[in-house]
């Protein structure tokens, strides 16, 4: 089953006196269900200009995107969605328990049923000691770990995630990892970008990079680790050397 | 699973709320009730035989001043704060639409802004009770007039606040508070000098917000007998009707809008 499919995409920003700013330029690819994909790109690529038409915050210029085959800008194919965004800010004036009974409440959930969830989320993420705290003393690394708690409310059939490890450190990230190994044991599919290439290379199954709003190559790990010495390599060749290129090499 | 409206407002007048109460928004209210209760205390002491009307004046004058701004700055942050704390990102993800978004956020400024209401009116009810100046039940209309005045406001700083910077929609929306009336005035006194032709006057007249419809504090100064009900009805229908047009208006260019 297809869970996301992007079918040329195309981005633009409208700018005053000015041409519009294409960001995502023709973009298609899919995820099917229970794969783990890594979204790469430099800064500017146009990944968070995709995740946003994905989650329905932009309307696309052209082309259309799909979650679980409907129209990603209805609020319905959210229903099965959890969304970590980019830069993890959450209300400074609710504490990490109001905030997830919050956003419980706005996926449907209600009750014990929501308590006992954000209690074992809360945990599963290490922000428990901190439920009744506001978020305004919460350090970085443990908002980001609020927006995982967020993003996992629900047992959503598919993540979408943002600069996942953003603000973590090591610890963090390796519990992170562990985390998103239980949902993908739980069915989860994931979709996430991240500059983290270790995390990615230790997470993902398949690896889309972008480049100028454009797809420039589609990979799974076992054929970038059999064709090159690292992710970091495979990635900053791509990147470097562009699509056609890397096309006659991978294909030699 | 489908999130109703009732659950979008319920969860977000929750949230809402907590947020107010420690932001102290209504602590600063609060502190000007008790600054106006024992300020106004002092007349006591040199007695208030003749000022009366003068007192009630005073009072009613500081809750519509008081109780405006705070609407207007209160429903002014509601969208353009999660805007730009990111956070409408975590709330759009959810199954929600961004209708329902718009109106649990009037939700919000409403009920907030009216509870900020009550507590200044109470106070000067208190207040003039203690002064020995009690007030006829005309002044349970005016409650309820300025009720839905207060979300009619709402309503109109909410859809603004798609349009406008937050500075810009707080200025336009106190000079459309403070200014209908004597903006109103002013089209009525045109049109008698220009007679009843004057047909786009009256036009001028229909389009024009009408935050001083809502207000009879005059009347509750000069000790009116309370109104016809229906004229209350009517004030209903307009609160409800235009009120729902600004939030319509409001939603049509949220619901495209590139966020952040």
């Amino acid at each position: 089953m297809r869970v996301i499919e992007v079918c040329d995409l195309v981005v633009e920003y409208r700018q005053a006196f000015r041409p519009p700013v294409r960001a995502v330029d023709r973009l298609s690819f899919e995820v099917r269900e229970g794969e783990i994909v890594g979204f790469l790109g430099v800064n500017g690529a146009g990944k968070s200009s995709t995740i946003k038409v994905l989650m329905g915050f932009q309307p696309p210029t052209a082309g259309e995107a799909r979650l679980f085959g409907q129209s990603a800008s209805k609020a319905h194919a959210r229903r099965l969605v959890g969304f970590l965004p980019e830069t993890a800010l959450y209300s400074p004036y609710l504490t990490p328990y109001e905030t997830l009974r919050l956003y419980g409440a706005l996926q449907g959930l209600s009750g014990r049923r929501l308590h006992a969830q954000i209690e074992a989320l809360l945990e599963a993420v290490g922000i428990a000691h901190k439920m009744h705290t506001l978020n305004r003393n919460l350090s970085k690394g443990m908002l980001q770990r609020l927006g995982i708690a967020q993003a996992l409310l629900g047992d959503p059939k598919l993540l979408i995630l943002d600069e996942v490890s953003s603000g973590l450190d090591p610890v963090g990230r390796r519990e992170l990892r562990d985390l998103l190994r239980a949902q993908r044991e739980r069915g989860a599919t994931i979709f996430f970008s991240s500059h983290e290439l270790g995390e990615v290379a230790s997470l993902c199954d398949r690896i889309l990079i972008i480049h100028r709003g454009r797809l420039i190559a589609e990979h799974t790990l076992s054929e970038i680790q059999a064709r090159f010495d690292s992710l970091e390599d495979y990635f900053i060749r791509t990147v470097q050397q562009g699509f056609d290129s890397l096309v006659q090499e991978v294909a030699a | 699973m489908s999130v109703s409206l009732m659950q979008v407002c319920r969860a977000l007048a929750i949230a809402g709320l907590l947020e107010t109460i420690r932001r102290k928004d209504l602590y600063v209210v609060l502190i000007l009730m008790v600054l106006m209760v024992l300020g106004a205390s002092t007349f006591r002491v040199f007695g208030v035989r003749g000022l009366e009307i003068f007192i009630k004046d005073v009072a009613f004058l500081a809750i519509g001043v008081l109780s405006t701004v705070l609407t207007v700055l209160i429903a002014a942050r509601q969208l353009p704060d999660e805007v730009q704390r990111r956070t409408i990102y975590p709330l759009l993800a959810r199954p929600i639409t961004r209708g329902q978004l718009l109106i649990g956020k009037w939700l919000v400024a409403f009920v907030t802004a009216g509870l900020g209401f009550l507590v200044l009116a109470g106070s000067a009810w208190l207040l003039l009770l203690v002064l020995g100046i009690p007030l006829k039940p005309i002044f349970g209309q005016y409650l309820l007039l300025k009720l839905m005045g207060i979300g009619w406001l709402c309503a109109l700083v909410v859809a603004l606040s798609v349009y406008l910077t937050p500075a810009a929609n707080v200025t336009i929306s106190l000079i459309l508070a403070f200014g209908s009336g004597l903006f109103n005035r002013l089209l009525l006194m045109a049109h008698w000098e220009r007679g009843l032709d004057a047909l786009w006057l009256n036009w001028l007249f229909g389009i024009m917000p009408h935050y001083d419809f809502f207000d009879m504090s005059q009347k509750v100064v000069y000790d009116w007998e309370p109104i016809a009900w229906w004229v209350i009805g009517a004030m209903g229908v307009y609160a409800l009707t235009s009120g729902s047009l600004y939030l319509v208006l409001g939603w049509l260019r949220f619901r495209r809008q590139v966020l952040g």
